[in-house]
């Protein structure tokens, strides 16, 4: 059959074979996917058997849960029936289990994935009739899928003597002895399958995979009936926990009475024993829980109400500082996660949280981990939680930008990446999507790396429409969407290129960095690869500010907090020489929206400093007057409590600083890096008393 | 059949600390090697392969003393007591000088 097509099913490759037919993997040129069809093998039933089959199989299809395999239809094609099935990339759980038997945490991951497919069947009143270790896929990302449910044949009494009194070694792996192993006790008696049924076949399966071998063995059919009728299974070999003993003997009931006696029973015996296994775990082995990660020898901060933290990533590990509100001395805290590039970090103080993101990356890949107590523990996922879908083609390098979303949504949070793309989460960082609408643009494939690679660096959601947000990519530019995410416009006009024949292109744009300030989300500052523009249209055109600085080329910029005309910058000589310029480190600063741009110079070396400081490793937190901070590639943290008038040093000697973050403790507020949504009070004061002195002056 | 992993101290938080680790279920090559220690401890594949199911690029994995990028790739079949190391590069990995040698050799997605 194979190159041939049933009704519009391509057939593709033969899958498997079965009592009850052939499985075939298929191309539905209908959907454009892959499936799987099982051709009933002509007289495997009779004409009641096939009805009843059919029947359930149709029943069998209305079931929709992750670790079931979905039956899409009943159809018939000359005289043959066949059942469309999703097509499964995995392994059955059968090829999986070694001699010993998988691990207990594994057991108890598959068990549970398991249990809650046959509740959910049970609940809609499917029983499967023939679960069984073959009858299970692993999917390449653990996750379970139970085939067949509603598909297997009721035996007949008949059938079932023959089975029994069979003497076929059972080695040779008949289709039904196979079955044979996992049959109910009431089953061997000539009772009809119940959910009961299934779970004993559960508790042959979890035992399987626990200990490696099956509980009823025997050399005939007859012998393994009799083991199941009779005999209570082996002992659990002892490494396993006695919860799960306790759990599979009780599926393993020969009285039904004291079997479980739902499903859902089951799943939550085995959930419990998972808490328990991991916080044991975590109890025994604090220093190593696979989930959570703890290390050693940091002598951690006691932070209080009202402190100031500073978080210093850097090429080799995340540094904390804190201070009391004074910010007149620092503790440090750290290295955590030394030897890991520490890319991208935030604060999130939404929803009474007080949770530190940061973004990691070393050989062993790219990850967002969390701590919700300054440091002390981490959060170590299994799993990558930003991945690209296989499809797209692309895979991670690194993430680049973490920014929550309002205070009104505390569960909202997106990530830039490299390559450059977007993703959303809605659930308070848990899970991660790819925001198709970015990546499907059609400038992307022309989309040109700049010498820190294609990433995705700046993200701005606007303060007053949810709907619009700017993201900017090094070196494709600015682009924008008014529709949540769906299309993306390139908003570069006016920003020049250096490096393209074309001086103004549509995109193409090195972007550094782009800031403003919640309270007038359309005005927009931006430092480029060489320019300093400001937009007051939300990006729709750009226009140079850059009067009276030593170099327009730069790479951090930022807002201030409580005043939206005051931004900074630090510029760097050239993009050859990216030091700032005559080794003289100066902050630049305009209070006047990008009118002029004074030097800040007061506590900064002015000889023989030739420092470059990146695009986030510029920050503020959001107290009055605010506190500014940078940390530059030579691994120095400088710190002003006013505003950039006067700077000192937190901190020499560090790695390469590569962003910073800084916030006050408690305090209310929502953007990422604490940046507050609107000017406060008291800010609004003392931006009119600098005023005022100004107009004395 | 059984084969034997040896971890490296980076991952070990994903195996309990096991640092030798075999597998008895009798995979025919790496592939299926890799695929049941990532079964059976899932914190491991994606600090190994990158989502197009590839080798990270810093990640080098050995059978007995050959790097797998000169063996056949994923494909490399293994024999009864085979050992697979995992190792961090020691810088940039070998893929550059593998890749001029084998293309075609650096995907396990395949």
């Amino acid at each position: 059959m194979i190159g041939t097509s049933v009704d519009h099913y391509h057939i593709l490759s033969r899958i498997g074979e079965g009592g009850m037919g052939i499985v075939y993997r298929a191309h539905d040129e209908v959907l454009n996917r892959d499936v799987a069809l099982k051709v009933l093998t002509k007289g495997s039933l009779d004409k009641l058997g096939r009805d009843h089959l059919l029947g359930e199989a149709r029943t069998a299809s209305s079931l929709s849960h992750p670790n079931i395999c979905t039956i899409h239809e009943v159809r018939k094609w000359n005289d043959e029936f066949y059942v469309v099935m999703e097509f499964i990339e995995g392994r059955p759980l059968r090829s999986l289990i070694g001699d010993s038997g998988l691990p207990t945490e594994t057991v108890l991951r598959y068990g549970i994935q398991i249990a809650d497919a046959l509740a959910h069947a049970h609940d809609r009143a499917v029983v499967h009739r023939d679960l069984k270790s073959s009858n299970v896929m692993v999917t390449p990302d653990a996750r379970v899928k139970v085939l067949d449910f509603g598909l297997a044949m009721s035996l007949r009494k008949e059938q079932l003597d023959d089975a029994t009194r069979s003497v076929v070694d059972l080695g040779s792996g008949s289709e039904l002895v196979g079955t044979l192993s996992y049959m109910a006790p009431e089953i061997l008696q000539g009772q009809s399958g119940t959910y009961q049924s299934d779970i004993w076949a559960f508790g042959v399966l979890l035992y399987e995979a626990a200990a490696g071998k099956l509980p009823f063995l025997g050399h005939t059919g007859l012998e393994v009936g009799s083991a199941i009728l009779h005999q209570a299974p082996p002992a659990l070999p002892t490494h396993i926990p006695p919860g799960l003993i306790s759990v599979v003997q009780r599926c393993l009931a020969k009285d039904l009475a004291l079997r479980f006696q739902r499903a859902s029973e089951v799943r939550a015996a085995l959930e419990a024993l998972q808490a328990a296994s991991i916080v044991g775990r975590e109890q025994r082995d604090a220093q190593v829980g696979p989930r959570t990660l703890y290390f050693r020898g940091v002598e951690h901060l006691d932070v209080k109400n009202g402190d100031v933290l500073v978080f210093a990533g850097t090429n080799k590990g995340l540094f904390i500082f804190r201070s009391s509100r004074e910010r007149s001395r620092w503790q440090m805290a750290g290295p955590y996660f030394p030897g890991r590039a520490i890319n991208a970090i935030a604060y999130d103080r939404r929803a009474d949280r007080h949770r530190i993101w940061v973004s990691t990356s070393q050989f062993w890949g790219s990850y967002l981990q969390s701590s919700d107590d300054f440091g002390k523990s981490w959060t170590n996922p299994l799993e990558a939680n930003v991945k690209f879908p296989q499809e797209s083609g692309a895979s991670l390098k690194s993430i680049w930008q973490i920014c929550l979303g309002c205070t009104d949504d505390p569960d909202l949070m997106y990530c830039g990446v490299e390559p450059a793309a977007l993703f959303k989460s809605t659930d308070s960082g848990e899970s991660w999507s790819l925001v198709q609408g970015l990546f499907d643009h059609p400038h992307r494939p022309r989309w040109v790396p700049g010498n820190g690679g294609l990433c995705l660096h700046t993200i701005i959601p606007d303060a007053h429409n949810r709907d619009r947000m700017m993201v900017a990519i090094s070196a494709a530019g600015n682009y924008r969407t008014d529709d949540g995410g769906q299309t993306w416009q390139a908003k570069n006009r006016g920003i020049r290129v250096v490096h393209m024949p074309e001086k103004f292109p549509e995109f193409g744009q090195c972007v550094h960095k782009v800031v403003t300030h919640p309270s007038h989300p359309d005005r927009m500052f931006l430092q480029n690869h060489w320019g300093l523009y400001r937009s007051d249209d939300a990006g729709d055109c750009w226009h140079d500010i850059a009067h009276g600085v030593p170099s327009d080329f730069g790479f951090a910029m930022l807002m201030h907090p409580h005043d939206p005309d005051c931004v900074y910058i630090v510029p760097v000589e050239s993009d050859e020489f990216r030091c700032t310029p005559n080794g003289r480190l100066r902050v630049y600063r305009t209070r006047n929206a990008g009118g002029s741009w004074e030097p800040l110079t007061r506590g900064l070396p002015q000889t023989g400093a030739y420092e470059t400081i990146l695009r986030d490793s510029l920050a503020t937190d959001s107290l009055d007057p605010a506190g500014v901070y940078f940390g530059t590639r030579s691994g120095k943290l400088y710190h002003s409590r006013d505003e950039g008038k006067t700077w000192a040093l937190i901190r020499d000697g560090l790695p390469q600083i590569v962003c910073i973050r800084a916030t006050a403790v408690n305090e209310l507020g929502g953007f990422a890096g604490a940046r507050s949504s609107k000017p406060a009070r008291s800010s609004v004061k003392s931006k009119r008393k600098r005023q005022k002195k100004k107009t004395r002056n | 059949m059984a084969v034997i992993f040896h971890i490296p101290g980076p991952l070990l938080v994903f195996t309990h600390g096991q640092r030798r680790i075999e597998i008895d279920s009798s995979p025919i090559n790496v592939a299926e090697a890799l695929d049941c220690l990532c079964l059976q401890y899932p914190g491991i594949r994606d600090r190994i392969l990158n989502e197009q199911g590839e080798i990270r690029e810093h990640v080098n994995i050995f059978v007995g003393k050959d790097e797998l990028r000169y063996l056949n790739g994923a494909a490399t079949e293994l024999n009864d007591g085979a050992e697979i190391t995992i190792m961090q590069a020691v810088s940039g990995g070998l893929r550059g000088l593998a890749q001029l040698r084998h293309p075609e050799r650096n995907s396990l997605a395949s």
